[in-house]
């Protein structure tokens, strides 16, 4: 039973911070149609730079704050500074065919990952740190008994709790939101009705850099921080994402949790090194079953 | 005033519209029909921006629109219901009206309330299904919906591509008609895209046939309507 509850708790913290990878992913592929592969590159790259505050003595809490805006405005740079004048150059015979639209943008996405890590690099030396987190890892007691959950885990559902509450409340009740979901479902109507799909567009580069930001920050005490050690987390996003169906948000979070508890199982029940092979087959299972994801309808066409 | 002149837009060097000028005046309807393949669609997409044309301009009053954005355009008071009941199907009825007049949001709050109130009066059926996905309309409210997505952002000219395809004769009747109506008590200026010269005809002040990307005929609707050659030569009928 122990085991059982640590690992439903840690599959529920872990699977809060996939979320969040998954989320950013699918904001990024409904509005623009990219897999954005640097999306933990930017996250790795907002990290170090609160970690530097906070070498410099900074608070946490401003450290975290500034990385978060540092995340929105890396997503901003990327979109406004690579992708929307290398997607829109004239008369460009490779952007005329269809595949190379589509493949293009990820390439420039795989460049700017190396790009932050090269950066990452040179500004700090690469070399691999401890990041703080403003609880400790002590397990949660009630009286004297431990729970199989720590404070630290604890504070990692809360604060992705109240992010999904806050996007949550901005897709359904803003107009910004409405339009963000609008222009993602058909973009010719928004555009008609008077709505800059391209702002809207970058809006969702902006969300996704702050929410991957965000999960950089919160798995990096657990993890330690190097150039490096955000990629498994892309890989678990993308998984997330994918059993979330790819287009749906609602889907991209609960994937996330899914693949969380999968992950945490495995590591209690069989062995921490069968996780990479569990991520594989479930991906694998997912696409077989449900390509569609586990929200999504067959599409249907009327004609 | 609209005042297209010369306007040739291409498609990989097929000229889908070869050099079309024409003037719609303001607070009347004007009917673009012709049949399937004429440019009515491309004419409609390249007035609202959607298709770039390679020469040629298009005039609303003093402003040249060919060099603005979509956006633009329709923030100055040209708004398109495009052909095919377009609206977004996984969004409510009041999700896709509202989307109509997000862009003015800001400015005109009250408006916008009262324009959103208009239109549910002009379609009691949209403000029962008001919380319903738009996925799950007929093609006639469908249709209704797409034209209510347009009023709401108030505009000065309609564009309408193809309002009655696909719907039975009844039901498109009522959506000309209201159109109709709309134009005489507003002084809304309507552009209408028909493939159905008689519907359109019947309520139009002005008709222009195309036929190939070229305006073969620019009359007064009852002209038209009396041609009966014309007809047989470029309608079939």
């Amino acid at each position: 039973m122990d085991s059982f509850l640590s690992a439903f708790f840690s599959g529920t913290a872990q699977g809060a911070i996939y979320a969040l990878v998954s989320l950013g992913l699918v904001l990024v592929w409904r509005g623009a149609g990219v897999v954005n592969f640097a999306q933990m590159g930017q996250a790795m790259f907002t990290t170090y730079i609160a970690s530097q505050l906070i070498q410099n003595n900074y608070s946490y809490w401003s450290a975290f704050v500034i990385a978060l805006v540092s995340g929105a405005i890396l997503g901003a740079i990327v979109d406004l500074g690579l992708m929307r004048p290398l997607m829109s150059r004239k008369n460009s015979q490779l952007l005329n065919s269809q595949s190379m639209r589509t493949t293009i943008p990820v390439i420039a996405s795989l460049g700017i990952l190396g790009v932050l890590k090269a950066l990452a690099g040179i500004l700090w030396e690469g070399e691999e740190r401890g990041f703080p987190s403003p609880v400790p890892a002590n397990a949660v007691t009630i009286g004297s008994t431990n729970l199989a959950i720590t404070s630290f885990d604890l504070f990692v559902i809360g604060v992705v709790f109240l992010a999904l509450v806050l996007t949550t409340i901005f897709f359904t009740k803003t107009g910004m939101g409405l339009a963000m979901r609008a222009s993602a479902l058909n973009p010719e109507v928004t555009r008609l009705s008077g709505i800059r799909v391209g702002s809207v567009r970058t809006l969702g580069w902006v969300i996704s850099g702050t929410a991957s930001s965000l999960a950089g920050l919160l798995v990096t005490p657990k993890t330690n921080l190097s150039p490096n050690t955000l990629d498994l987390l892309l890989i678990i996003g993308f998984t997330a994402a994918v059993v979330g169906g790819l287009t749906s948000l609602t889907g991209s979070v609960l994937g996330g949790f899914i693949v969380g508890y999968v992950i945490a199982f495995v590591n209690v029940y069989s062995a921490p090194e069968n996780v990479f092979i569990a991520i594989l087959v479930f991906l694998l299972l997912a696409l077989f079953f449900r390509p569609q994801g586990i929200l999504g309808s067959k599409e249907v066409r009327r004609v | 005033m609209l005042n297209i002149s010369n306007l040739v837009t291409e498609f990989a060097s097929v000229k889908a519209l070869n050099g079309i000028s024409f003037s719609a005046k303001p607070g009347l309807i004007t009917t673009v029909i012709g049949a399937n393949g004429a440019g009515k669609s491309t004419l409609l997409r390249t007035i609202s921006g959607l298709e770039r044309p390679t020469s040629g301009s298009i005039k609303w009053f003093d402003e040249e629109l060919t060099t603005k954005s979509v956006e633009s355009i329709v923030r100055s008071g040209i708004a398109q219901v495009p052909e095919g009941h377009a609206v977004i199907s996984q969004l409510s009825v009041a999700e896709n009206i509202e989307l109509g007049g997000l862009f003015r949001k800001r400015k005109v709050r009250g408006d916008l309330e009262v324009a959103t109130k208009e239109v549910y009066e002009l379609f009691p059926i949209l403000f029962e299904r008001r919380n319903e996905p738009a996925g799950s309309l007929s093609g006639g409210e469908r249709q209704m919906l797409a034209i209510s997505r347009a009023l709401v952002s108030r505009p000065k000219l309609l564009l309408l591509d193809e309002p009655s395809l696909g719907l039975a004769p009844l039901i498109s009747a009522q959506i000309i008609s209201i159109v109709n109506e709309l134009c005489r008590s507003t002084g809304l200026t309507v552009l209408l895209v028909e493939q159905n010269a008689n519907t359109a005809l019947a309520v139009a002040d002005h008709g222009i046939l195309l036929a190939l990307g070229k305006v073969v005929a620019d009359l007064p609707a009852k002209e038209m309507i009396a041609d009966s050659s014309l007809r047989a030569a470029y309608l079939g009928y």
